[in-house]
């Protein structure tokens, strides 16, 4: 089969998948929905390595293929095709969307287990993959902004899944809010592209963007920076990423699948995809390079205060994916690519983990409950350390490789570039503390009840079910989580999907060693032919350095982390006093940067005051009174006239006849 | 008989019989149903008659394709084989066969004694086929004719149903007027041209500058009347609703695709061809009667409680936005009036099976609470009709909305930017009446089943009340699902279509 084929069998499996599901759920009992769901990604995943295998026997300058199924429409200007691009870019996005997604699947099973909702759970799992694998196979724009809108309201489904709870509901409804604005600008992006290249086709375009644009032609940089409007709401960069921390509100998995794996990766392939435009538009690429460096910064010092759990990894994980935007915008593709990689694995792991002593808490998630776990959950613990080397980046755990290099183009860059590597080595710094912090909060220090029952032998189920949010009392009917909880220690497919994702946070840093392997370069090498910037040389005392001051940094938070919140005897760095000390800083991190009450303030306040006034007056007497009253009284009235003339009688159709028949008559004789 | 008549030789024109094949196929299947259908036998009269009649209208459609991508006139020029013709019989046959099968366990084609009902139906569609390959005038007006004649009789076939007899009479009387007047107007063309052909009266126009000749115009308004009635253009449409709601169901189907394809068709090429030279006169009235019938149609078909008023009303607004296609007088106009035929099959088909199943089962009539309650009761039947009213609505995934955007391009590159603009308003003033359809199927509860009426004849009251099957009956239930797939594929993959109607415009010399 040819890679194209195996293109679409990735497509067709989480497809079918998820109409099996959905159109079968009565049919199935207890887990066989989830074994069905996640065999479906399972073979996308096998279809993917098909796809790998295939384009990897093809000659390097014939690695794009692209297929299309059909074509939707080819008139009036616009050629709109089913088609899909298999290249090496979309090769190694399809292998980590569909593998992760697999084990994140598999350990579903275990942790969706009692919910009430577990098939319609895995029907929106299954949809969200299909969406997104759209979205990285599309070989052209339409399909690009089908699989991107999918792939928000998959989002909106899956945030909002425990709808009985308001708090739910709301962060997908902001979620979704969020990702329509990405959305319009991804379409108006793409009308400025398409306004001068008329070609939907993704290749088609970069062939002809270099004749059609100049340098930072203004129309090219309005559509790149509308792209880069969409890529930010995807990928929660500042100002667009308040949805992420919300999106906490679903299940741990779907936090893990969507908000750290795939979704929000989705702006970094978009611009890696979109280079060609993208250099001939530096101006969009430095907007790219500031937004990610500002949003890894403000991200990381956020992470120091939160005492959500997950809403800690979730800031992590915005930092993050501001490494890799900044990456790839200043032309550190395979780097930013390969960042992408290792997150994938040690996020997803840091979430898994964090879902499974979520369950030991019975569904508590605040880090102020939590403490001395390390006794009773040992491979809980030990997958977190895990997790938290790698994102820390210290060596030789994944992270380190892929974070360093993406600092290290950029140093190489030079100019204002240092900024960006200095944003980028603070971050690292932080990145350590918080990560630190968390993993020594849950974990060291005395064991909270819940740790010594679950030492005992016996895993907390609280009395009274809450939302962890409010503290409101739920019941565990469809709409609200389930009766039991699941930690990795008791449930295997849990413990298999976090020891395959754990081997990965370890190892997958090798793939690609400074000086020593370039496995990831090599692969990407043929979609980024055109680059300039691809090929860089390396200067070696910068890489040197760039590698221990990485090493260094991650391991002085961890040191501070443990001095502040393991070894801490009353001293002068007690939290307490920290916080006391540094008040106004604090409050600004507790508050998140007020960016919510910013937007809330800039944005949503003044539209609705003045929604609220238009609404009192435009509205009631223009729009009501006029328009809608009046059109539908006129409407009203010419329904009312032609059933009048509608008697029934030939007599008087024979009149309007003669009436109609001398007036047509009148008109042409009029013309003579 | 004097020597100079003796003499002469009478040479008949060459006939062409492959070009001919579908047309034969047809009149001939129409003869021989005709005779079948004198059997004693109720099984050959009620099952083989039918069947032969689907054989006949299966042979027709085959040989459509088989000559598909001929160009050539036959019969002297009077007929005219090429991509219109063979598109618009195609469509004509698929519907006849669609009407075939709803027809098949009917009232109306048990009093008629199925071999005449049959027998008509082959021949109107006979008539229509003639229609939309006729290029000179004495075809076109036989071929009208041989459509109009056994329509008229066809929509009088439940006998003992006084709408369906008034129905059948009305349509008889507002017909001939159409008729005898469209005659008047081509006599008139002639008189102005001397010309009987299309391409003939083309040139006439253009080398005699006739454009602005009273004679000829008087022609074409006469020309344009006439036609207008048979497609129910505004202000000439007041028979539709009488006509559609009295007539038996499968009739109204039948009328409402086929006879409009076959209208739209004569429009077409009557219009596009042989009057093309004279546009710039009867273009701007074409287009305020296009216009005038989408706000007729869309606004009479608000609060109708009939469906097929219902449909009827609206059927008259959909032939107002394929004027449009006509108007322009562009390639793209036809193709996109004969794309909107093909989907116009779909739409209406997959409505009146839906109707059909629900009066043989529910006892209501085609008042539109005989669908209350469907989305839970049947589900089968309110998706093709929930389909049906958002293709008919225009709303996106739906063939529907391929087909009006493909309208509005036309009218707003051939100049007509308002006429696309007024479509768009009708569209917005449809959804008020396709939209409560869908809303009584899926959010209205079924009605109670109401008590048995005491009185009147108990034989009348089988036939014509009381619901006389159970479940849906089979055929029926295929043409509404088969129609309702292809209204939503065409939505999702419209180029086969495309494809289809590609070359509808090729032999008009047009832009």
């Amino acid at each position: 089969m040819s890679a194209t084929t195996y293109g679409w069998l990735v497509l067709l499996f989480p497809l079918l998948g998820m109409l099996t599901i959905a159109f079968g759920y009565k049919a199935f009992p207890g887990r066989t929905a989830g074994w069905i769901g996640t065999g479906a990604i399972f073979l996308a995943f096998l279809a993917a390595l098909g796809a790998l295998l295939e384009i990897q026997s093809l000659s390097p300058a014939h690695r794009q293929v692209t297929s299309s199924l059909w074509n939707y429409a080819n008139t009036v200007g616009v050629n709109a095709q089913l088609s899909i691009l298999v290249d090496p870019l979309s090769v190694f996005m399809i292998l980590i969307v569909s593998g992760v997604s697999t084990l994140i699947h598999l350990y579903s099973i275990s942790y969706m287990d009692k919910d009430k909702g577990f098939n319609r759970y895995f029907a929106y799992l299954n949809f969200f993959v299909f969406s997104m694998l759209l979205l990285v196979l599309a070989g052209n724009f339409l399909l690009l902004i089908v699989g991107w809108a999918f792939v928000g309201a998959a989002s909106y489904l899956l945030i909002s899944f425990w709808y009985r709870r308001t708090t739910a509901t709301k962060a997908g409804i902001k979620a979704f809010v969020i990702n329509v604005v990405g959305d319009v600008g991804l379409v108006l992006g793409t009308y400025f592209i398409f306004k001068h290249t008329h070609t939907l086709d993704f290749l088609q375009t970069f062939h002809v963007a270099g004749q059609v644009f100049t340098h930072n032609e203004a129309d090219l940089v309005a559509g790149c920076i509308l792209l880069l409007v969409g890529a930010f709401a995807k990928s929660a960069q500042i100002p667009l990423h308040t949805w992420l921390p919300d999106a906490m509100e679903g299940p741990t998995p779907v936090s893990a699948l969507i908000h750290a794996a795939t979704m929000v990766t989705a702006g970094v392939y978009l611009i890696a995809r979109m280079h060609v435009l993208f250099e001939l538009a530096p101006i969009a690429q430095d907007v790219g390079a500031v937004v990610g460096a500002v949003t890894l910064f403000v991200a990381g010092t956020i992470g120091l205060v939160q005492t959500d759990i997950k809403r800690v990894i979730a800031y992590s994980t915005m930092s993050q994916i501001g490494y890799m935007i900044m990456g790839v915008s200043v032309g550190a593709y395979a780097a930013g690519l390969f960042h992408l990689m290792t997150h994938a694995f040690f996020k997803a792991l840091l979430f898994m983990a964090a879902g499974s002593i979520i369950g030991a808490m019975g569904g508590e998630q605040s880090l102020n409950r939590m403490g001395g776990f390390r006794k009773a959950m040992p491979f809980t613990f030990g997958c977190f350390i895990i997790g938290g080397l790698a994102l820390s980046g210290i060596p030789p755990f994944s992270g380190f490789f892929s974070k360093d290099e993406i600092l290290l183009v950029t140093g190489e860059l030079g100019g204002w570039h240092w900024a960006l590597y200095v944003m980028g080595y603070i971050g690292a710094f932080l990145t350590a503390v918080y990560t630190f912090r968390m993993i020594f909060r849950a974990f060291y220090g005395d064991p909270v009840p819940e740790a010594q029952e679950l030492e005992a032998g016996h895993l907390h189920h609280p009395e009274h079910p809450t939302n962890p949010a409010t503290g409101e009392i739920e019941d565990t009917d469809v709409g609200f989580p389930g009766p039991t909880h699941a930690i990795a220690e008791r449930a295997l497919p849990m413990k298999v999907a976090m020891c395959i994702l754990a081997v990965g946070s370890v190892g997958l840093g090798l793939l690609q060693i400074p000086n020593v392997d370039f496995v990831i370069d090599d692969f990407l090498r043929p979609s980024f032919a055109g680059s300039a910037v691809y090929e860089t040389h390396t200067k070696d005392g910068l890489l040197a350095f760039g590698l221990l001051l990485g090493t260094v940094l991650g391991l002085a938070g961890i040191a501070l982390a443990w001095r502040v919140w393991v070894a801490r005897v009353g001293g002068r760095l007690s939290p307490a006093k920290l916080q006391a000390r540094w008040h106004a800083v604090y409050e600004l991190l507790a508050h998140k940067w007020w960016f919510d009450e910013l937007i809330d303030g800039l944005i949503v306040r003044p539209m609705a005051t003045a929604g609220r006034f238009a609404a009192g007056t435009f509205e009631r007497a223009v729009v009501e009174g006029g328009l809608i009253d009046g059109t539908v009284s006129v409407v009203r009235a010419g329904s009312a006239a032609v059933r009048a003339v509608q008697s029934g009688l030939v007599r008087y159709y024979a009149a309007a006849l003669v009436l109609g028949v001398a007036a047509i008559g009148f008109y042409f004789l009029l013309q003579s | 008989m004097t020597p100079v008549l003796a003499s002469a030789t009478l040479s008949g024109p060459h006939v062409d019989f492959a070009g001919l094949s579908p047309l034969l196929a047809l009149l001939g299947g129409a003869v021989v149903v005709l005779l079948v259908g004198l059997l004693g036998s109720r099984w050959v009269r009620a099952q083989v008659v039918p069947a032969l009649s689907l054989v006949a209208l299966g042979t027709a459609l085959g040989l459509t394709i088989w000559q598909w991508g001929e160009e050539k006139s036959i019969l002297a020029g009077a007929l005219r084989i090429d991509d219109l013709s063979l598109v618009l019989t195609m469509i004509l046959t698929v519907g006849g066969i669609a009407t075939v099968l709803l027809a098949w366990r009917s009232l109306a084609a048990r009093e008629a004694a199925h071999g005449e009902f049959h027998a008509l139906l082959l021949t109107s569609i006979g008539g229509m086929t003639l229609l939309a390959a006729a290029q000179n005038t004495v075809m076109l007006f036989v071929g009208l004719e041989l459509l109009s004649i056994p329509l008229y009789v066809l929509c009088a076939t439940e006998m003992r149903r006084e709408h369906s007899l008034e129905s059948g009479l009305k349509y008889l009387i507002v017909g001939s007027v159409g008729s005898a007047t469209l005659l008047y107007g081509l006599a008139l063309i002639y008189g102005a041209t001397g010309a009987t052909d299309f391409t003939t009266i083309a040139s006439a126009i253009s080398t005699k500058g006739l454009s602005s000749d009273v004679l000829l115009l008087t022609g074409i308004a006469l020309c344009l009347v006439g036609l207008a009635f048979k497609s129910s253009v505004a202000p000439f449409h007041q028979w539709t609703p009488d006509v559609y709601e009295g007539a038996p169901t499968p009739v109204t189907a039948f009328m409402a695709v086929a006879t409009k394809v076959a209208a739209l068709g004569v429009f077409l090429r009557f219009f596009d061809v042989a009057l093309v030279e004279a546009q710039s006169s009867w273009g701007p009235a074409v287009a305020t009667l296009a216009a005038l019938t989408i706000i007729v149609g869309n606004v009479g078909a608000l609060g109708q409680s009939s469906l097929k008023r219902m449909l009827a009303y609206s059927s008259v607004a959909q032939a107002g936005y394929m004027l449009a296609g006509v108007v322009v007088s562009t390639q793209l106009g036809v193709r996109a009036t004969v794309f909107y035929l093909a989907i116009y099959l779909f739409m209406n088909m997959a409505a009146f099976a839906v109707i059909i199943a629900r009066e043989r089962q529910a006892g209501l009539g085609d008042n539109v609470q005989s669908v209350a309650g469907l989305g839970r009761s049947d589900p089968w039947l309110a998706w093709p009709l929930t389909l049906s009213m958002l293709s008919l609505a225009g709303i996106p995934a739906t063939a529907g909305f391929i087909g009006k955007f493909y309208l509005i391009d036309a009218a707003v590159a051939g100049g007509y930017t308002w006429l696309g603009v007024v479509i768009v308003i009708g569209s917005m003033i449809s959804l008020g009446y396709y939209l409560p359809v869908i809303a009584t199927m899926w959010m209205a509860d079924a009605p109670a089943p109401l008590p048995a009426l005491a009185g009147g004849s108990p034989e009348l009251d089988e036939d014509l009340s009381s619901p006389s099957v159970k479940g849906v009956q089979p055929e029926v239930l295929l043409v509404a699902v088969l129609a309702g797939a292809a209204t939503l594929f065409f939505g999702i993959v419209p180029q086969p279509l495309f494809d289809l109607v590609h070359g509808v415009g090729s032999g008009f010399g047009l832009f």
